[in-house]
Protein backbone atom coordinates (compact mmCIF):
# COMPACT_ATOMS: atom_id res chain seq x y z
CA UNK A 1 0.00 0.00 0.00
CA UNK A 2 3.01 2.88 -1.08
CA UNK A 3 1.91 6.26 -0.35
CA UNK A 4 -1.13 5.42 1.74
CA UNK A 5 -1.51 6.61 4.71
CA UNK A 6 -0.93 3.79 7.38
CA UNK A 7 2.31 2.55 5.06
CA UNK A 8 3.46 6.46 5.88
CA UNK A 9 2.86 6.18 9.42
CA UNK A 10 4.60 2.64 9.80
CA UNK A 11 7.76 4.09 7.36
CA UNK A 12 7.73 6.56 10.21
CA UNK A 13 7.07 4.08 12.54
CA UNK A 14 10.21 2.30 11.34
CA UNK A 15 12.37 5.40 11.26
CA UNK A 16 11.86 6.32 15.07
CA UNK A 17 13.62 3.62 16.75
CA UNK A 18 13.82 5.49 19.74
CA UNK A 19 13.96 4.21 23.40
CA UNK A 20 10.52 5.20 25.07
CA UNK A 21 10.32 7.90 27.54
CA UNK A 22 7.70 6.64 29.73
CA UNK A 23 5.14 4.04 30.31
CA UNK A 24 2.10 6.36 30.17
CA UNK A 25 3.56 7.38 26.34
CA UNK A 26 4.07 3.39 25.54
CA UNK A 27 0.47 2.77 26.70
CA UNK A 28 -0.73 5.87 24.12
CA UNK A 29 1.11 4.48 21.42
CA UNK A 30 -0.05 1.03 21.92
CA UNK A 31 -3.83 2.15 22.13
CA UNK A 32 -3.06 4.54 18.92
CA UNK A 33 -1.80 1.45 16.93
CA UNK A 34 -4.63 -0.69 18.43
CA UNK A 35 -7.03 1.84 16.93
CA UNK A 36 -5.22 1.66 13.76
CA UNK A 37 -4.93 -1.75 13.26
CA UNK A 38 -7.81 -4.23 15.30
CA UNK A 39 -9.77 -4.00 12.26
CA UNK A 40 -7.18 -5.33 9.79
CA UNK A 41 -5.99 -7.82 12.20
CA UNK A 42 -9.41 -9.24 13.13
CA UNK A 43 -10.13 -9.62 9.50
CA UNK A 44 -7.04 -11.92 9.04
CA UNK A 45 -7.59 -13.81 11.65
CA UNK A 46 -11.17 -14.49 11.47
CA UNK A 47 -10.68 -15.59 7.87
CA UNK A 48 -6.68 -16.01 6.91
CA UNK A 49 -6.30 -18.40 9.67
CA UNK A 50 -8.60 -20.98 11.23
CA UNK A 51 -9.63 -19.48 14.64
CA UNK A 52 -13.59 -18.77 15.50
CA UNK A 53 -14.51 -14.90 15.04
CA UNK A 54 -14.97 -14.99 18.98
CA UNK A 55 -12.06 -15.80 19.91
CA UNK A 56 -9.80 -13.35 17.52
CA UNK A 57 -10.54 -10.31 19.86
CA UNK A 58 -8.55 -12.07 22.62
CA UNK A 59 -6.12 -12.74 20.45
CA UNK A 60 -5.60 -9.11 19.32
CA UNK A 61 -5.55 -7.91 23.64
CA UNK A 62 -2.95 -10.24 23.63
CA UNK A 63 -0.93 -9.43 20.64
CA UNK A 64 -1.29 -5.66 21.89
CA UNK A 65 -0.22 -6.58 25.27
CA UNK A 66 2.84 -8.25 23.98
CA UNK A 67 3.29 -4.65 21.84
CA UNK A 68 3.28 -2.92 25.23
CA UNK A 69 5.90 -5.25 26.70
CA UNK A 70 7.92 -5.14 23.64
CA UNK A 71 8.43 -1.45 23.41
CA UNK A 72 8.60 -0.35 27.00
CA UNK A 73 11.50 -2.34 27.10
CA UNK A 74 13.16 -0.68 24.13
CA UNK A 75 12.83 -3.63 21.03
CA UNK A 76 12.79 -2.46 18.05
CA UNK A 77 9.99 -0.43 16.43
CA UNK A 78 11.20 -1.70 13.08
CA UNK A 79 8.05 -2.64 10.98
CA UNK A 80 5.77 -3.07 13.87
CA UNK A 81 2.84 -3.71 11.25
CA UNK A 82 4.87 -6.81 10.24
CA UNK A 83 5.12 -7.26 13.55
CA UNK A 84 2.11 -6.95 14.83
CA UNK A 85 0.56 -9.33 12.49
CA UNK A 86 3.34 -12.01 12.85
CA UNK A 87 2.31 -12.26 16.61
CA UNK A 88 -1.16 -12.59 16.15
CA UNK A 89 -0.26 -15.15 13.32
CA UNK A 90 1.72 -16.92 16.15
CA UNK A 91 -0.82 -16.98 18.71
CA UNK A 92 -3.45 -18.18 16.28
CA UNK A 93 -1.49 -21.00 15.24
CA UNK A 94 -0.89 -21.94 18.65
CA UNK A 95 -4.75 -21.09 19.92
CA UNK A 96 -5.60 -23.69 16.31
CA UNK A 97 -3.04 -26.58 17.67
CA UNK A 98 -4.19 -26.60 21.44
CA UNK A 99 -7.96 -26.72 19.91
CA UNK A 100 -7.43 -29.68 17.90
CA UNK A 101 -5.21 -31.19 20.51
CA UNK A 102 -8.41 -31.36 22.97
CA UNK A 103 -10.73 -32.13 19.26
CA UNK A 104 -12.33 -28.95 19.63
CA UNK A 105 -12.01 -28.00 16.38
CA UNK A 106 -13.01 -24.03 15.91
CA UNK A 107 -16.19 -23.37 13.00
CA UNK A 108 -14.82 -22.96 9.75
CA UNK A 109 -13.93 -19.89 7.92
CA UNK A 110 -16.52 -20.57 5.43
CA UNK A 111 -19.19 -20.93 7.94
CA UNK A 112 -17.79 -17.48 10.58
CA UNK A 113 -18.09 -15.37 6.94
CA UNK A 114 -21.67 -17.33 6.30
CA UNK A 115 -23.10 -16.46 9.27
CA UNK A 116 -22.20 -12.34 9.16
CA UNK A 117 -22.71 -12.23 5.56
CA UNK A 118 -25.05 -8.87 4.53
CA UNK A 119 -28.33 -9.93 2.33
CA UNK A 120 -27.89 -7.86 -1.01
CA UNK A 121 -30.39 -5.39 -2.26
CA UNK A 122 -32.82 -7.94 -3.78
CA UNK A 123 -33.82 -11.20 -3.88
CA UNK A 124 -32.44 -11.78 -7.17
CA UNK A 125 -29.45 -10.00 -6.21
CA UNK A 126 -29.14 -11.64 -3.32
CA UNK A 127 -29.30 -15.32 -5.25
CA UNK A 128 -26.57 -14.58 -7.45
CA UNK A 129 -24.03 -12.31 -5.15
CA UNK A 130 -24.72 -15.48 -2.48
CA UNK A 131 -23.89 -17.74 -4.95
CA UNK A 132 -20.69 -16.39 -6.02
CA UNK A 133 -19.50 -15.71 -2.69
CA UNK A 134 -20.75 -19.55 -2.18
CA UNK A 135 -18.13 -20.72 -5.06
CA UNK A 136 -15.11 -18.64 -4.11
CA UNK A 137 -15.44 -19.66 -0.70
CA UNK A 138 -15.31 -23.18 -1.66
CA UNK A 139 -11.98 -22.03 -3.79
CA UNK A 140 -10.56 -19.89 -0.61
CA UNK A 141 -11.15 -22.79 1.62
CA UNK A 142 -9.69 -25.40 -0.63
CA UNK A 143 -6.35 -23.15 -0.81
CA UNK A 144 -3.58 -24.58 1.14
CA UNK A 145 -3.57 -22.92 4.38
CA UNK A 146 0.25 -21.05 3.25
CA UNK A 147 -1.36 -19.51 0.27
CA UNK A 148 -4.67 -18.31 1.78
CA UNK A 149 -2.25 -16.75 4.74
CA UNK A 150 -0.60 -14.87 1.83
CA UNK A 151 -3.57 -13.51 0.25
CA UNK A 152 -5.39 -12.50 3.40
CA UNK A 153 -2.09 -10.71 4.43
CA UNK A 154 -1.82 -9.30 0.76
CA UNK A 155 -5.75 -8.15 0.87
CA UNK A 156 -4.47 -5.93 4.40
CA UNK A 157 -1.27 -4.00 2.58
CA UNK A 158 1.42 -5.97 3.50
CA UNK A 159 4.41 -5.96 0.98
CA UNK A 160 5.35 -9.48 -0.19
CA UNK A 161 9.07 -8.66 2.05
CA UNK A 162 6.64 -8.30 5.05
CA UNK A 163 4.84 -11.28 4.16
CA UNK A 164 8.20 -13.41 3.99
CA UNK A 165 8.70 -12.25 7.49
CA UNK A 166 5.19 -12.62 9.14
CA UNK A 167 4.76 -16.51 7.63
CA UNK A 168 9.08 -17.48 7.45
CA UNK A 169 8.82 -17.92 3.75
CA UNK A 170 11.09 -17.06 0.84
CA UNK A 171 10.03 -13.66 -1.43
CA UNK A 172 10.23 -16.19 -4.15
CA UNK A 173 7.71 -18.28 -2.04
CA UNK A 174 5.26 -15.47 -1.15
CA UNK A 175 4.66 -14.87 -4.97
CA UNK A 176 4.49 -18.25 -5.99
CA UNK A 177 1.73 -18.56 -3.21
CA UNK A 178 -0.23 -15.34 -4.08
CA UNK A 179 -0.06 -16.31 -7.97
CA UNK A 180 -1.40 -20.03 -7.69
CA UNK A 181 -4.24 -18.36 -4.98
CA UNK A 182 -5.19 -15.77 -7.43
CA UNK A 183 -4.92 -17.89 -10.36
CA UNK A 184 -7.47 -20.38 -8.80
CA UNK A 185 -10.12 -17.53 -8.53
CA UNK A 186 -9.29 -16.69 -12.22
CA UNK A 187 -10.11 -19.84 -13.30
CA UNK A 188 -13.29 -20.46 -11.37
CA UNK A 189 -16.73 -20.55 -13.46
CA UNK A 190 -19.51 -18.48 -11.56
CA UNK B 1 13.66 -16.75 -16.52
CA UNK B 2 15.24 -15.66 -12.92
CA UNK B 3 18.34 -14.48 -12.90
CA UNK B 4 20.69 -15.28 -10.34
CA UNK B 5 19.96 -12.42 -8.09
CA UNK B 6 16.40 -13.22 -8.39
CA UNK B 7 15.36 -11.09 -10.94
CA UNK B 8 13.02 -11.51 -14.53
CA UNK B 9 15.30 -11.24 -17.29
CA UNK B 10 13.30 -10.92 -20.58
CA UNK B 11 13.92 -9.83 -24.26
CA UNK B 12 11.22 -7.23 -25.37
CA UNK B 13 9.03 -10.20 -27.86
CA UNK B 14 8.86 -12.92 -24.89
CA UNK B 15 5.44 -12.87 -23.36
CA UNK B 16 5.01 -12.13 -19.20
CA UNK B 17 4.86 -14.84 -17.29
CA UNK B 18 1.64 -14.57 -14.54
CA UNK B 19 4.07 -14.43 -11.52
CA UNK B 20 5.66 -11.61 -13.47
CA UNK B 21 2.28 -9.97 -14.47
CA UNK B 22 1.25 -10.23 -10.96
CA UNK B 23 4.76 -8.47 -9.62
CA UNK B 24 3.56 -5.88 -12.13
CA UNK B 25 0.42 -4.96 -10.96
CA UNK B 26 1.89 -5.60 -7.09
CA UNK B 27 4.03 -2.91 -7.77
CA UNK B 28 6.80 -5.56 -6.85
CA UNK B 29 9.05 -5.50 -9.74
CA UNK B 30 12.61 -4.00 -9.58
CA UNK B 31 12.87 -1.02 -11.68
CA UNK B 32 15.36 -2.50 -13.90
CA UNK B 33 12.53 -5.60 -14.13
CA UNK B 34 9.91 -2.85 -14.57
CA UNK B 35 10.82 -1.14 -17.74
CA UNK B 36 10.63 -3.75 -20.34
CA UNK B 37 7.70 -5.41 -18.74
CA UNK B 38 5.69 -2.15 -19.06
CA UNK B 39 7.03 -1.70 -22.32
CA UNK B 40 5.85 -5.14 -23.11
CA UNK B 41 2.61 -4.59 -22.04
CA UNK B 42 2.15 -1.58 -23.97
CA UNK B 43 2.35 -3.70 -26.86
CA UNK B 44 0.64 -7.33 -25.98
CA UNK B 45 -2.89 -7.32 -25.78
CA UNK B 46 -2.23 -11.20 -24.46
CA UNK B 47 -0.33 -10.10 -21.45
CA UNK B 48 -2.59 -7.16 -20.98
CA UNK B 49 -5.78 -9.34 -21.02
CA UNK B 50 -4.12 -11.63 -18.41
CA UNK B 51 -3.15 -8.81 -16.46
CA UNK B 52 -6.78 -7.61 -16.13
CA UNK B 53 -7.71 -11.15 -15.26
CA UNK B 54 -5.66 -11.17 -12.36
CA UNK B 55 -7.22 -7.43 -11.15
CA UNK B 56 -10.52 -8.93 -11.43
CA UNK B 57 -9.86 -12.11 -9.56
CA UNK B 58 -8.06 -9.49 -6.87
CA UNK B 59 -11.38 -7.78 -7.44
CA UNK B 60 -13.40 -10.83 -6.33
CA UNK B 61 -11.42 -11.32 -3.34
CA UNK B 62 -11.51 -8.57 -2.05
CA UNK B 63 -14.88 -7.39 -2.49
CA UNK B 64 -15.95 -10.90 -0.67
CA UNK B 65 -13.27 -10.32 2.30
CA UNK B 66 -14.10 -6.68 2.92
CA UNK B 67 -17.97 -6.84 1.82
CA UNK B 68 -18.72 -9.90 4.44
CA UNK B 69 -16.32 -9.09 7.51
CA UNK B 70 -16.21 -4.98 7.26
CA UNK B 71 -19.72 -4.24 7.86
CA UNK B 72 -20.17 -6.73 10.68
CA UNK B 73 -16.83 -5.65 12.60
CA UNK B 74 -18.30 -5.37 16.21
CA UNK B 75 -17.23 -1.40 16.98
CA UNK B 76 -13.49 -1.03 19.01
CA UNK B 77 -14.83 1.09 22.08
CA UNK B 78 -15.22 -2.83 24.37
CA UNK B 79 -12.33 -4.11 23.19
CA UNK B 80 -9.95 -0.41 23.62
CA UNK B 81 -11.48 -0.27 26.74
CA UNK B 82 -10.20 -3.84 28.23
CA UNK B 83 -7.55 -3.19 26.56
CA UNK B 84 -6.26 0.04 28.67
CA UNK B 85 -7.19 -1.49 31.53
CA UNK B 86 -5.40 -4.22 31.05
CA UNK B 87 -2.62 -2.04 30.49
CA UNK B 88 -2.73 0.16 33.05
CA UNK B 89 -2.44 -3.12 35.79
CA UNK B 90 0.64 -3.94 33.64
CA UNK B 91 2.02 -0.87 34.27
CA UNK B 92 1.53 -1.04 37.80
CA UNK B 93 2.02 -4.42 38.64
CA UNK B 94 5.64 -4.77 36.17
CA UNK B 95 8.66 -3.84 37.05
CA UNK B 96 9.47 -0.45 34.91
CA UNK B 97 11.89 -0.96 32.20
CA UNK B 98 15.12 1.32 33.42
CA UNK B 99 15.23 -1.49 36.24
CA UNK B 100 15.75 -4.01 33.97
CA UNK B 101 18.97 -2.90 32.55
CA UNK B 102 20.33 -1.48 35.71
CA UNK B 103 23.80 -2.55 35.72
CA UNK B 104 24.89 -2.84 39.92
CA UNK B 105 27.76 -1.69 41.19
CA UNK B 106 29.47 -4.14 43.34
CA UNK B 107 29.33 -2.52 46.73
CA UNK B 108 25.91 -1.75 46.10
CA UNK B 109 25.24 -4.85 45.21
CA UNK B 110 26.80 -6.36 48.63
CA UNK B 111 24.89 -3.63 50.38
CA UNK B 112 21.66 -5.10 48.15
CA UNK B 113 22.20 -8.48 48.86
CA UNK B 114 22.48 -8.04 52.44
CA UNK B 115 19.45 -6.47 52.63
CA UNK B 116 17.64 -9.81 50.48
CA UNK B 117 18.95 -12.10 52.93
CA UNK B 118 17.77 -9.59 55.80
CA UNK B 119 14.24 -9.54 53.92
CA UNK B 120 13.69 -13.53 53.52
CA UNK B 121 14.97 -14.19 57.39
CA UNK B 122 11.82 -11.87 58.32
CA UNK B 123 9.70 -13.55 56.08
CA UNK B 124 10.45 -16.99 57.15
CA UNK B 125 10.06 -15.77 60.70
CA UNK B 126 6.24 -14.20 59.71
CA UNK B 127 4.52 -16.17 56.95
CA UNK B 128 1.03 -16.09 58.60
CA UNK B 129 1.35 -12.13 58.89
CA UNK B 130 2.69 -12.46 54.69
CA UNK B 131 -0.24 -14.69 53.78
CA UNK B 132 -3.20 -12.78 55.49
CA UNK B 133 -1.50 -9.81 53.81
CA UNK B 134 -1.85 -11.40 50.77
CA UNK B 135 -4.96 -13.15 50.55
CA UNK B 136 -6.62 -9.84 51.72
CA UNK B 137 -5.41 -8.10 48.94
CA UNK B 138 -6.75 -10.49 46.85
CA UNK B 139 -10.13 -11.20 47.93
CA UNK B 140 -10.87 -7.45 48.02
CA UNK B 141 -9.78 -6.83 44.48
CA UNK B 142 -8.80 -9.11 42.10
CA UNK B 143 -5.29 -9.23 40.77
CA UNK B 144 -5.28 -7.85 38.13
CA UNK B 145 -2.49 -9.78 36.16
CA UNK B 146 -4.72 -13.35 37.02
CA UNK B 147 -7.74 -11.53 36.44
CA UNK B 148 -7.65 -9.08 34.18
CA UNK B 149 -11.45 -9.26 33.15
CA UNK B 150 -13.40 -10.91 29.53
CA UNK B 151 -15.90 -9.91 27.81
CA UNK B 152 -17.71 -12.01 24.41
CA UNK B 153 -19.03 -9.81 21.65
CA UNK B 154 -22.61 -8.86 22.49
CA UNK B 155 -24.62 -5.54 21.99
CA UNK B 156 -26.77 -3.87 24.39
CA UNK B 157 -29.65 -5.19 23.01
CA UNK B 158 -29.11 -8.36 23.50
CA UNK B 159 -27.48 -7.88 27.13
CA UNK B 160 -30.47 -6.21 28.03
CA UNK B 161 -33.09 -9.18 26.42
CA UNK B 162 -31.96 -11.62 28.73
CA UNK B 163 -34.21 -11.78 31.42
CA UNK B 164 -32.32 -14.00 33.93
CA UNK B 165 -29.45 -11.71 35.41
CA UNK B 166 -28.45 -14.43 37.94
CA UNK B 167 -25.03 -15.63 37.19
CA UNK B 168 -24.58 -19.24 36.27
CA UNK B 169 -22.69 -21.07 38.51
CA UNK B 170 -18.78 -21.66 38.10
CA UNK B 171 -17.94 -25.27 37.90
CA UNK B 172 -16.11 -26.83 40.71
CA UNK B 173 -13.16 -27.37 39.21
CA UNK B 174 -13.00 -24.25 37.88
CA UNK B 175 -13.52 -22.80 41.33
CA UNK B 176 -10.80 -25.12 42.28
CA UNK B 177 -8.57 -23.59 39.49
CA UNK B 178 -9.08 -19.78 40.43
CA UNK B 179 -8.40 -20.31 44.32
CA UNK B 180 -5.03 -22.61 43.03
CA UNK B 181 -4.28 -19.20 41.32
CA UNK B 182 -4.85 -17.05 43.98
CA UNK B 183 -2.98 -19.15 46.69
CA UNK B 184 -5.79 -19.86 48.83
CA UNK B 185 -6.54 -23.75 48.71
CA UNK B 186 -6.72 -23.99 52.10
CA UNK B 187 -9.34 -21.42 52.32
CA UNK B 188 -13.03 -22.33 53.44
CA UNK B 189 -15.47 -22.30 50.28
CA UNK B 190 -18.36 -20.81 52.09
CA UNK B 191 -16.04 -17.71 52.46
CA UNK B 192 -16.14 -16.84 49.20
CA UNK B 193 -17.62 -16.34 45.69
CA UNK B 194 -15.71 -17.42 42.69
CA UNK B 195 -17.22 -14.16 40.55
CA UNK B 196 -17.02 -12.82 37.42
CA UNK B 197 -14.96 -9.30 37.34
CA UNK B 198 -17.00 -8.26 34.54
CA UNK B 199 -20.54 -10.09 35.17
CA UNK B 200 -22.10 -11.72 32.10
CA UNK B 201 -25.51 -9.88 32.28
CA UNK B 202 -23.39 -7.32 31.26
CA UNK B 203 -21.07 -9.28 28.84
CA UNK B 204 -18.79 -10.60 30.65
CA UNK B 205 -17.15 -14.19 29.60
CA UNK B 206 -16.91 -17.24 30.82
CA UNK B 207 -13.30 -17.22 31.05
CA UNK B 208 -10.99 -18.11 33.97
CA UNK B 209 -9.69 -14.59 33.35
CA UNK B 210 -12.81 -12.83 34.03
CA UNK B 211 -13.29 -14.97 37.48
CA UNK B 212 -11.71 -14.63 41.19
CA UNK B 213 -12.12 -15.44 44.58
CA UNK B 214 -14.37 -12.69 46.52
CA UNK B 215 -15.05 -12.68 50.10
CA UNK B 216 -18.50 -12.35 51.35
CA UNK B 217 -17.64 -11.43 54.37
CA UNK B 218 -13.92 -10.88 54.89
CA UNK B 219 -13.92 -6.74 54.22
CA UNK B 220 -17.11 -4.46 53.64
CA UNK B 221 -16.24 -4.83 50.16
CA UNK B 222 -17.57 -8.18 49.94
CA UNK B 223 -19.14 -10.19 47.21
CA UNK B 224 -22.55 -8.66 47.79
CA UNK B 225 -21.99 -5.23 47.81
CA UNK B 226 -20.00 -5.43 44.20
CA UNK B 227 -23.81 -7.75 43.21
CA UNK B 228 -25.41 -4.36 44.17
CA UNK B 229 -23.16 -2.41 41.45
CA UNK B 230 -23.41 -4.61 38.81
CA UNK B 231 -27.48 -4.62 39.37
CA UNK B 232 -26.93 -0.48 39.00
CA UNK B 233 -24.83 -0.59 36.01
CA UNK B 234 -26.61 -3.26 33.99
CA UNK B 235 -30.38 -1.15 34.60
CA UNK B 236 -28.23 2.24 33.70
CA UNK B 237 -27.27 0.48 30.54
CA UNK B 238 -30.66 -0.67 29.80
CA UNK B 239 -31.82 2.48 30.50
CA UNK B 240 -30.01 3.92 28.01
CA UNK B 241 -27.60 5.88 30.84
CA UNK B 242 -24.62 4.67 30.36
CA UNK B 243 -23.13 2.84 27.37
CA UNK B 244 -22.04 -1.08 27.80
CA UNK B 245 -18.12 -0.46 27.00
CA UNK B 246 -18.10 2.45 29.31
CA UNK B 247 -20.07 -0.16 32.27
CA UNK B 248 -17.42 -3.02 31.50
CA UNK B 249 -14.71 -0.74 31.42
CA UNK B 250 -15.70 0.95 34.59
CA UNK B 251 -16.53 -2.84 37.12
CA UNK B 252 -13.34 -4.48 35.23
CA UNK B 253 -10.93 -1.31 36.09
CA UNK B 254 -11.55 -0.56 39.65
CA UNK B 255 -15.06 -2.09 41.04
CA UNK B 256 -15.11 -0.19 44.28
CA UNK B 257 -13.87 3.26 42.80
CA UNK B 258 -17.41 2.48 40.20
CA UNK B 259 -19.88 1.83 43.44
CA UNK B 260 -18.34 5.05 44.93
CA UNK B 261 -18.76 6.79 41.92
CA UNK B 262 -22.35 5.15 40.95
CA UNK B 263 -23.87 5.29 44.60
CA UNK B 264 -22.36 8.89 45.50
CA UNK B 265 -20.94 7.42 48.55
CA UNK B 266 -17.58 6.37 49.83
CA UNK B 267 -18.74 3.28 51.64
CA UNK B 268 -20.84 0.65 51.10
CA UNK B 269 -24.24 1.36 51.48
CA UNK B 270 -25.87 -0.75 54.41
CA UNK B 271 -28.82 -2.08 52.59
CA UNK B 272 -26.20 -3.51 50.20
CA UNK B 273 -24.17 -5.39 52.80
Amino acid sequence: MPGSPESDTMAALSTADIRPANPSAVEQEVIELFDQWREPLLRYLSSGTSVAFSDSEDIIQETFLALFEHLRRGKSRHNLRGWLFRVAHNLARKQYRSRQDSKNIPQSTLAIEDSLVDPGPNPEDQLATSQTKRCLRAILQALPEQNRWCLYLRAEGLRYREIAEVLGMSLGSVSLCLERSLARIARAEW
Amino acid sequence: MLAPNGEFVRSEQSHLSDQELLLAVDGELSEREAGPALAHLATCWACLARKQEIEAAIGDFMRLHRGNLGRNIPPPEGPRALLKAQLAQLAQTERPPWFRGFSLRPALAIVLAAFGLGLIAYLISAPWTVRQTTRLVAVTVPNPSLTPGATVLVSREEVCRESNTKNKAVPVAVQRAVFDEYGIRTAEPRAYEVDYLITPALGGADDIRNLWPQSYKATDWNAEVKDALEDHLRDLVCDGKLDLATAQHEISTNWIEAYKKYFHTDRPLSRHR
